[in-house]
């Protein structure tokens, strides 16, 4: 009888393990993952580390109304305002934000920037791996939260470039 | 006028008959929105964006435009006007551009602010709205057009206010914009009036433009550290990596004598403040050449050499130049460390005006000063010499408006043809050089009628019938006329039963009068010998010291053997030639290197008005305070210089600063978090008869001293000099002045709008404007 009872046991948790073999994993392989995120998955509306936006052209939505700035409780964004220059197009609008930083080890990460930002600049990323040995690092540059060019358009802008600087090469 | 009573929304108000209905509405706190209507300009209706019902009247009123009558039931509240208001919000914003995020104006615009109050959430317009590129009328005034309203406050305060009239109106109806003077330009006086008073974006600042956000800026009410006239001007200042930097300049909650008025200087040219070529680092002469050294070295070097001459050759060998743009704390404490510490009489500022000259022309008469205030409310103001519209920008607005508003008579006897002949009731133009011979003639004195020449006797003799019986009268003079011929001012002031005033030079150049920076006179225009000042300092060098003059003489005779110059340039100001001054042991005080800096053995880096506490005293004697804005790493304020300088030479800086006895307040443990905290801890401080004051760098303790010693300066409310206005000090009438000081040390400093003395050749803007360069000045080109 005993022994019955111990076999159905043990046959009743093999059932869950052998049940659960054919069910999709919920294990992440981070951070022996593929991608950006090692392996690691968020929800879409998951808050992460901050990207600044670049619109269809490559320009930055970002125009520096210190919005962001005024809206953030923590008080860890700074922004420095500079004017957009005919020679040198930063910014779909008159004026660019030529240092944007925030800073990391205040951050709380509450989304208020991003609600407040009037360009869609501003959004959370999945970035989540901050930890760092030094708090200086987490001081984060406009460079290191921009989103990266798209390559076609970066293609593109040098091609452009090219064929500016083609006559000055022919001489 | 009569009173009348009207109905505002139920409420029955009382005012004079005829006043305007949005200001009777704005007297009960009665909200009624507009943009184009602005107190003391002409009168527009243009923005319809004040509509009220008024019952009996069939359609809508313009409230800016409506004089009160007896009876009138005036509805501001109801659907009709709501519906009317938003209407006009959504004509307004059917061509106004969306760009808040970038505007300058965008946290502080009053389209938004009405849009948030009284707009609607959506528009009914589908179309494209026009677009039209930026233009850039001026170095420092930028067009945004499709932002303009058309409301017409920069027209009408460039005409009416200004007297420039170099804004206008092109086209009409909707085609209607704001056009300049030079069709794609500006030329004109760059007051930046018209960036100040539009209610939008159109108008932005050269200066400001793209830099910060409103919000994100501190402000600080402060005085211009430019002219004498002491506009308070409020700074806007971010955080920056060498410190706090300034980044605008205006005076929009219109507090202080100037109302909202600013110049291009009190406006723009704060930037010397942050020029590159700010001096951050003190410099001692190393083998010929000027080397960056410590604080530490520097200061202990300039101690040691003044002990060591002081010691050896006497007080007298040692002079001391002070600054037209220190303040009256720095300047009491600059002349008190001079004859208390060194025991030396030889100090003496750039004179731009013959003070002392006129307090011993003041003794024994009922003649008052006037205050920059009397100047906007007397009924007749008789100018003589000076141009204030380049000079005194102030004045000049005050006398403007004053004739404009209030129809004052304005009479000018000049050399030249000023500017305020335009609203002057009579003009005189006298030779130049005999502007004391026109007020002496004025006066009722015939025998100098000869000296000023046919036409103009002619003219004066007219002047002199229409003052008869001239009330509320101020007399203003410049600094043409000095030494003994002040008295003929003030006699024709006393004829007149007139206040007076004397036109000064720079931000504080009366404060250094006032506060004794001279040879013969302590402060408050006291004798040497005053036993104010000996009862509370002790024994005092009783020979007058010798001024500026005297000293670059004995210094050529090896006879001065140091010399402190503090914010001063003399070797450009006296024209010195610079050998002379290569004996000495220089140390000069200065933001920049100037000629008499590049001279020096030892160089310590200033603080400017901007960055330092303490108050002014304009050149009507309008006392007002001066608050830190900025900051640059690296610089000291004056105060904080002699302070050292005396406690390394081994004196006891209580007898400089007196601490009340030391150091008895609490450390500030019991000072909370909660806003009010401090004031409360303040008037408990008060109470326990404890001090605030910590250290011996607080100028608010020589405040102190200045008001107990110096006669005309005890009655001035601190409190409210505290809060931001303007008290009226009286040391001149107070004083016995010097008759006998020499004229000749008087140099006015010539500036016009766009210079300011050694201070104004650091200014960018003040270089950038077109008008800077013209030799023409702006007012004599005929208006548009």
């Amino acid at each position: 009888m005993n022994a019955i009872r111990a076999i159905g046991g043990i046959l009743k948790g093999m059932s869950v393990t052998f049940r659960e073999m054919f069910r999709p994993t919920i294990v992440e392989n981070y951070p022996d993952g593929a991608g950006p995120y090692k392996g690691a998955r968020f929800e879409p509306r998951f808050r992460g580390l901050h990207v600044l936006q670049r619109d269809e052209s490559g320009l930055e939505k970002c125009v520096a109304c210190f919005l962001c700035a005024a809206a953030c409780p923590s008080n860890c964004i700074y922004i420095e305002a500079a004017e957009n220059t005919a020679e040198r197009r930063i910014s779909g609008a008159e004026r660019y934000a030529e240092v944007y930083n925030i800073d990391y080890n205040r951050c709380i990460f509450c989304g208020f920037c991003v609600e407040a930002c009037p360009t869609d600049a501003i959004t959370h990323g999945h970035g989540f791996e901050l930890a760092t040995f030094n708090a200086s690092n987490l001081v984060y540059r406009k460079e290191q939260l921009l989103a990266p060019m798209p390559k076609e358009i970066q293609s593109a802008v040098q091609r452009e470039e090219l064929r500016a600087h083609a006559p000055e090469m022919a001489h | 006028m009569a009173d009348v009573t009207i109905t505002i929304d139920g409420n029955k108000v009382t005012a004079p008959a005829g006043t305007l209905l949005i200001e009777v509405c704005k007297s009960i706190g009665t909200e009624v929105p507009a943009f184009c209507y602005y107190p003391g300009l002409s009168l527009q209706a243009a923005c319809r964006m004040c509509l009220v019902e008024i019952e009996k009247m069939p359609k809508m009123q313009t409230a800016c435009t409506v004089p009160i009558s007896e009876g009138m039931v005036v509805h501001t509240t109801t659907d009709k006007v709501r519906q009317a208001r938003k209407s006009t919000l959504e004509f307004l914003l059917g061509n106004h551009p969306l760009d808040c995020p970038v505007c300058d104006a965008g946290g502080e615009c009053e389209l938004q602010d009405m849009t948030f109050s009284y707009g609607a959430a959506e528009s009914k317009f589908m179309e494209a709205k026009l677009h039209r590129d930026e233009q850039q009328w001026s170095p420092v005034v930028f067009f945004d057009r499709p932002r303009c309203i058309l409301c017409y406050r920069c027209v009408r305060v460039c005409g009416e206010a200004m007297d420039v009239w170099a804004l206008g109106v092109q086209n009409r109806g909707s085609a209607s914009i704001i056009a300049p003077n030079e069709g794609d330009h500006l030329e004109c006086e760059e007051c930046g009036m018209c960036i100040d008073i539009c209610p939008v974006g159109a108008l932005t600042s050269g200066a400001y433009r793209y830099k910060t956000r409103p919000w994100e800026m501190k402000h600080v009410g402060t005085t211009c550290m430019h002219c004498g006239d002491g506009c308070k001007t409020t700074l806007g200042v971010r955080r920056h990596e060498t410190g706090m930097q300034i980044v605008r300049g205006d005076n929009r909650d219109k507090s202080g004598i100037n109302g909202d008025f600013l110049c291009i200087k009190g406006r723009y040219a704060f930037d010397v403040t942050h020029s590159d070529e700010r001096l951050t680092q003190p410099l001692v002469r190393h083998e010929g050449r000027l080397t960056p050294a410590t604080w530490e070295a520097a200061l202990e070097l300039v101690a040691s050499t003044f002990k060591r001459i002081r010691d050896e050759h006497g007080g007298s060998a040692i002079g001391v130049i002070g600054s037209n743009r220190t303040t009256n704390e720095e300047n009491y404490l600059l002349q008190k460390f001079a004859r208390v510490v060194l025991g030396s009489n030889n100090i003496d500022h750039h004179r731009t005006a013959d003070f002392p000259a006129l307090a011993a022309a003041l003794k024994n008469t009922q003649v008052r000063t006037a205050g920059m205030r009397d100047v906007f409310n007397a009924k007749t103001i008789l100018l003589i010499g000076n141009n204030p519209t380049d000079q005194h920008p102030l004045l000049a607005w005050q006398i403007r408006n004053n004739v404009r508003l209030h129809k004052a008579r304005l009479f000018v006897v000049n050399a030249q043809d000023i500017k305020l002949h335009r609203q002057a009731t009579a003009f005189a133009q006298v030779p130049s050089g005999s502007e004391a011979f026109a007020a002496a003639f004025l006066a009722g004195n015939d025998s100098v009628g000869e000296s000023v020449g046919g036409d103009a006797r002619n003219a004066l003799l007219a002047m002199r019938q229409a003052l008869k019986g001239a009330e509320e009268a101020v007399v203003i003079f410049g600094s043409e006329i000095r030494g003994a011929q002040v008295k003929a001012a003030v006699n024709l002031a006393s004829a007149l039963n007139a206040k007076i005033a004397c036109l000064g030079d720079y931000a504080n150049s009366r404060g250094a009068a006032d506060m004794g920076l001279y040879p013969d006179l302590l402060p408050g225009y006291a004798q040497t010998s005053s036993e104010i000042f000996t009862g509370h300092w002790g024994a005092l060098p009783e020979q007058p010291g010798w001024n500026i003059e005297q000293m670059v003489n004995a210094a050529r005779d090896g006879q001065l053997r140091a010399l402190l110059c503090v914010g001063s340039n003399p070797v450009v100001r006296y024209n010195v030639d610079p050998f002379v001054l290569q004996k000495t042991f220089l140390v000069v005080n200065e933001m920049f290197m100037t000629e008499t800096a590049s001279l020096a053995t030892v160089v310590l880096p200033a603080a400017c008005a901007y960055e330092k506490s303490g108050t002014f005293t304009n050149t009507m004697g309008d006392l007002q305070v001066v608050k830190k804005a900025g900051d640059l790493a690296g610089t000291k304020p004056d105060f904080e210089i002699v302070i050292e300088i005396a406690d390394r030479m081994g004196f006891d800086v209580r007898k400089l600063v007196s601490l009340g006895g030391g150091t008895r307040a609490d450390m500030g443990q019991s000072r909370g978090a909660q806003t009010g905290e401090a004031d409360r801890h303040a008037v408990w401080l008060e109470a326990q008869n404890l001090e605030p004051r910590m250290t011996p760098f607080d100028p608010a303790a020589v405040l102190d001293e200045i008001q107990r010693l110096v006669p005309g300066y005890g009655e001035a409310s601190r409190l409210n000099v505290a809060a931001g206005n303007d008290e009226h000090t009286t040391a001149l009438e107070a004083g016995q002045g010097s008759a006998t000081s020499d004229p000749d040390l008087v140099v006015p400093s010539e500036d016009t709008l766009f210079t300011s003395g050694t201070l104004g050749r650091y200014s960018n803007t003040l270089h950038s404007v077109i008008e800077s360069r013209r030799k023409v000045p702006a007012d004599k080109k005929t208006p548009v």
